[in-house]
């Protein structure tokens, strides 16, 4: 073998790990569920096909169109408010004076939560959410005001998921306050020439400046919030009256309750190609708000 | 990189007790559920359930708190013991193929020039849209015709394949590594091999750690991987054995509950307290896009 | 920023530290999992999955153990196993299932048809009573197709429970206190007596509630005289005038003591159900529909609670003593395709269809018994004294057992769907109507593809 061909080769054996896992893990995988998403599945017999049966009944099935409600609702307020409350932290976190230590100390609490276990964190959630002993209805019994069935109340159990949601923007949160610490201060002194008050400097600045990376974080929140399945799974099991049934559930139920891995395989690529839509869509829609920098 | 500009240098007195006050408020809210669930899990089964008890379990329920924990650790439905090895193994695992296969690709991309290189890192960087749970259903199909449904496999062989964030963190850390060192090695007569070992591994080691890290965590925390592929009792981690101790009781024993769950959290714990620095400068790449 | 994490990275004693202490916790741990720490030598291991726990879970161990006795190649492990089916439906088809594996017989038609599980008439029949031995409405569970596919594990129906205290206090059921309601117009009634709210408008003790516990939505139309399913036909019959007039009569619920009240009432004790909380071991509820286990927690919980039990009362003019009517289920066993020894599971399973075994079963599950003939004993020693309502509905020809189709699962939760529909206010008609349609839809589609499984199968073998 020529050196020159050997040298083409070897960077590849180097990636090989990684190309053989996206192969055999994610493409051999999905174009198996495509293949199946025209059968009929019962994990328990072999497959048969039914064409496009499995698109069919589920443009009919009242389920499907209740749980692609549920998930985008789910979806769209935590991405939304999450993003708010991440952005309000972090800059909470950078123009804390004190020392690093503290702000340090602060940081990794909130940072925190997002390590602890989902099964963990989803039942401590289910026990402040208890309507008798859970802390919430504490604090609403001593603040005088009546108490709520948090997770039983058909109105209530989709608002508690998406708040304690919220506990788990240490990520961003993180991710924010890097790209404060970055922005130049020849900006703000800029700012400062021009008489910019604190809270414009905020907007016309700040939020501008890291908008690279509130774009980037927004869109994996939004696939990912897309994917919501362990917090419901654990807490209501989708219920009550389905109202916490998201997309996943119905995906997870399906094949492996109901027996139906070509209805839930139909599923799983409906989403995957909705994601990616509504991601392309995010970027193609953001191209005008956000700043490159050095791309004036 | 200089030092951060810090805006706040100009913040009148006034506003900075209010924004540390905030800060303070808002760390204590977000250790909240935490020490529930700990308080909790110290109480007596009648006494988590009794509102007028009081949030924090009283001092004369002391012995109240082994007993929970040993109850747990000994209960005879469940075998927690047998839970934490196989979260040890799957998660050890896991952590040094992630580690060495994300190092080897990050490497390529980082100090190799080849046809296609930047396409296939794109298609790396791609690969972190897609999230676990919506390939999970479709792996299951794959595991099932490879037959390792019933086995650990499912849980830590994908992970010898690398993973887009760590091979992304690394190689953001190797460009930062001076080229000068690798061409020097080279003249000595190291191959990619040589270089790649004594030269960008021992300078990387931090990032290696950071990286190892967050794929110990993230395997130990995994709930739909044990989930889907695993069915036997025995083989349970930690995550499925908390998840199905409280939902095999027809109504939650709530202080045993938070009991397992804080065995649960309590490895992790550890490793973020070794290394919370560390853990979250490596998240907070994330945000550093070219 | 990237350098930040040199300046931060971690020390390398504290790496080795951590990975010395891992080493070490590794080495220490106890190799053996605790389920097989009591396996005696010699003996082959079969792994039995099952869904119960607790004290459910202590009997059927004992039934257990007296089978680990009873002989000396086989040793049988039982593994509690929560939310079953999916489990072992994920497990079967993966080629990693048990050797024997509880289920509920509404699974079996699937299991069946799909080849999953391995026909009980393929082994040697001796020792087993066969069709013969069974109540006629549990054998029709444990068949499809006429073949049998699953032994049985103890069978249940539904009565309605009656706090005789609380009837006492509203003058109910005469002097004597001990004559439940016996028609829905009756159950009306008393339910209306027993319910009481609170200044906020809020239920403080339920008469009768039919979302308490809301386990079986699909029950209600049997009362009405109502059909799930047609056999002959292979028919869906969701919107069967019974059917309606029972969802006709659950609408009334919400209206007549509030929606939001009623409801907030019974997802108060959604997790508490068996418990010393459940409502009506702690009174809150006057009157429930439960299974016959129920008078077990009652022992367990509240042993002076004083109640009755009865049969659920059928609307006006269908009530017939002599013959009560009900919708019968059953916990089943199975042997999955694909167990490592079939013959050894056949052991294990005929053991568990002997009448004793059943019955020892049954008396600590505190439920009747699923097999034709009762032996004095069992009717003699039996801990509830309302077993024989259970087991009058269980015998009654006039009782119907669950659709033998393998998509009744999903038909269920379809019924359940338009439970809670008509409890928001919909019309009960139209929403069993939307039921039907796709309910029988599924249906078809199952039976068409069956045949062209059957087709397939038949061009392979040849």
């Amino acid at each position: 073998m020529s050196i020159a061909r050997r040298r083409a080769i070897v960077p590849w054996l180097w990636v090989a790990p990684w190309l053989l896992g996206f192969v055999l893990f994610m493409l051999i995988p999905s174009m198996m569920s495509l293949y199946y998403s025209f059968t009929d599945y019962s994990l328990l017999e072999p497959p048969v096909g039914i064409g496009l049966a499995n698109f069919a009944e589920l443009w009919r099935d009242p389920l499907f169109w209740k749980v692609i409600r549920n998930t985008l609702a789910y979806a769209s307020v935590s991405v939304l408010v999450g993003t708010v409350l991440a952005l309000l932290v972090a800059v909470l976190l950078e123009s804390h004076v004190k020392g690093r230590g503290a702000g340090g100390v602060a940081r990794a609490i909130i940072f925190l939560p997002t390590l602890v276990p989902l099964v963990a964190a989803a039942l401590a959630w289910a026990f402040m959410y208890n309507p008798e002993a859970g802390l919430f209805n504490r604090v609403l019994g001593v603040m005088g005001l009546p108490r709520i069935n948090w997770l039983g109340d058909a109105r209530w159990a989709m608002p508690s998921l998406i708040i304690m949601g919220f506990w788990n923007i240490g990520t961003a949160m993180v991710v924010y306050s890097a790209a404060l610490r970055d922005v130049p201060r020849s900006l703000y002194e800029a700012a400062d020439l021009d008489g910019v008050s604190r809270l414009g400097r905020l907007w016309h600045v700040s939020i501008p400046a890291i908008s690279p990376a509130i774009l980037f974080n927004v869109m994996i929140s939004i696939i990912w919030s897309l994917q919501v399945f362990g917090a419901p799974q654990i807490m209501t099991e989708g219920g009550p009256d389905h109202s916490t049934y998201v997309y996943q559930l119905y995906i997870y139920e399906s094949a492996f309750r109901y027996g139906r891995m070509g209805y839930a395989s139909a599923m799983a690529w409906i989403q995957l190609l909705a994601t990616l839509g509504i991601a392309g869509l995010t970027l193609a829609l953001s191209r005008r708000l956000v700043y490159y920098r050095g791309a004036v | 990189m200089t030092p951060a500009p810090r805006t706040s240098r100009r913040t009148p007195l006034p506003d900075r007790v209010l924004l540390t006050a905030l800060l303070w408020i808002t760390a204590a809210a977000y250790l909240t559920p935490l020490l529930f669930m700990l308080a909790s899990s110290f109480k007596t089964a009648d006494s988590v359930l009794d509102p007028s008890a009081g949030v924090l379990p009283r001092f004369s329920d002391a012995a109240q708190a082994i007993d929970n924990y040993r109850d747990v650790w000994t209960d005879s439905a469940t075998d927690f013991p047998t839970y934490l090895r196989n979260s040890l193994l799957v998660a050890m695992l896991s952590t040094i193929g992630m580690t060495v296969s994300s190092a080897a690709a990050a490497y390529a991309f980082a100090r190799m020039r080849f046809r296609g290189r930047t396409a296939l890192f794109v298609l790396v960087l791609a690969t972190l849209m897609i999230p676990p749970t919506v390939i999970i259903a479709p792996q299951y199909l794959l595991f099932k015709q490879l037959g390792w449904i019933g086995t650990f496999r499912p849980l830590w062989v994908p992970a010898w394949c690398g993973g887009a964030f760590s091979i992304f963190l690394l190689r953001q850390f190797f460009l930062t590594i001076p080229r000068e060192l690798d061409e020097a090695a080279a003249i000595d007569g190291c191959s990619s091999v040589g270089v790649f070992w004594r030269i960008i591994l021992p300078v990387a080691r931090p990032a290696l750690v950071v990286v190892a890290l967050l794929q110990f965590i993230g395997s130990w925390n995994d709930f739909v991987g044990p989930l889907v592929f695993i069915n036997q009792p025995h083989m349970y981690t930690v995550s499925l054995g908390v998840y199905m101790f409280q939902s095999q009781q027809g109504q939650t024993p709530w202080n045993l509950t938070m009991a397992a769950s804080v065995i649960a959290v309590v490895p992790v714990l550890i490793v973020f307290l070794l290394a919370q620095k560390a853990i979250i400068d490596g998240v907070a790449t994330q945000g550093l896009k070219e | 920023m990237t350098l930040a994490i040199v300046q931060s990275g971690v020390s390398r004693r504290a790496a080795l530290g951590v990975m010395g202490v891992g080493a070490l916790a590794w080495s220490a741990w106890p190799r053996r999992s605790r389920e097989l720490a009591g396996v005696p030598r010699g003996r082959k291991v079969l792994h039995y999955w099952e869904k119960w726990t607790g004290a459910e879970g202590l009997a059927l161990q004992g039934v257990i153990d007296a089978f680990n006795q009873s002989q000396e190649k086989l040793w049988v492990i039982r593994v509690p196993i929560s939310d079953i089916s999916s489990k072992a439906m994920v497990a079967v088809g993966g080629g990693d299932g048990p050797d024997v594996c509880g289920l509920f017989s509404y699974s079996v038609p699937l299991y069946a048809e799909a080849g999953a599980a391995m026909p009980l008439d393929s082994f040697p029949q001796e020792d087993w009573c066969g069709e013969a031995g069974y109540l006629p409405n549990v054998w029709k569970l444990l068949t499809h197709e006429g073949r049998p596919w699953a032994g049985v594990n103890t069978c249940y129906t539904l009565g309605l429970y009656v706090n005789r205290t609380h009837m006492r206090e509203a003058g109910l059921g005469g002097t004597d206190a001990d004559v439940p309601p016996r028609t829905i117009g009756e159950l009306d009634a008393a339910a209306e007596k027993l319910t009481r709210t609170d200044s906020s408008g809020a239920i403080a003790r339920a008469g009768f509630l039919p979302n308490l516990p809301l386990w079986w939505p699909y029950s209600w139309g049997v009362l009405f005289d109502g059909r799930l399913y047609d056999r002959a036909t292979n028919t869906a019959m969701a919107d069967d005038p019974g059917n309606i007039r029972a969802m006709e009569w659950i609408a009334t619920f919400p209206k007549r003591f509030g929606r939001e009240a009623a409801g907030a009432f019974a997802q108060t004790f959604s997790r508490s159900t068996h418990s010393p909380q459940d409502p009506f071991i702690s009174g809150r509820a006057s009157m429930i529909v439960q299974g016959p286990w129920l008078a077990n927690f009652i022992r367990l919980h509240n042993p002076s609670l004083d109640y009755a039990v009865a049969p659920v009362p059928l609307a006006d003019g269908l009530a017939e003593p002599s013959l009560p009517r009900g919708l019968v289920e059953a916990d089943v066993i199975i042997i999955p395709s694909g167990c490592k020894d079939p013959e050894a599971s056949w052991e294990f399973v005929r053991f568990m269809q002997r009448r004793t075994t059943q019955e020892q079963l049954a008396l600590a599950h505190c439920k009747s018994s699923p097999m034709a003939e009762v032996s004095a004993e069992f009717a003699g020693a039996h801990p509830s004294r309302y077993v024989g309502v259970f087991d009058a509905i269980a015998r009654s020809p006039r009782s119907d057992s669950l659709p033998p189709t393998r998509v009744w699962p999903q038909y269920a939760d379809m019924l359940g769907g338009a439970f809670d529909t008509v409890w928001r206010g919909g019309d009960p008609a139209s929403a069993l109507r939307d039921v039907q349609v796709r309910a029988q839809r599924l249906i078809d589609q199952a039976t068409e593809l069956r045949g062209r499984r059957r087709a397939g199968n038949g061009k392979g073998d040849a």
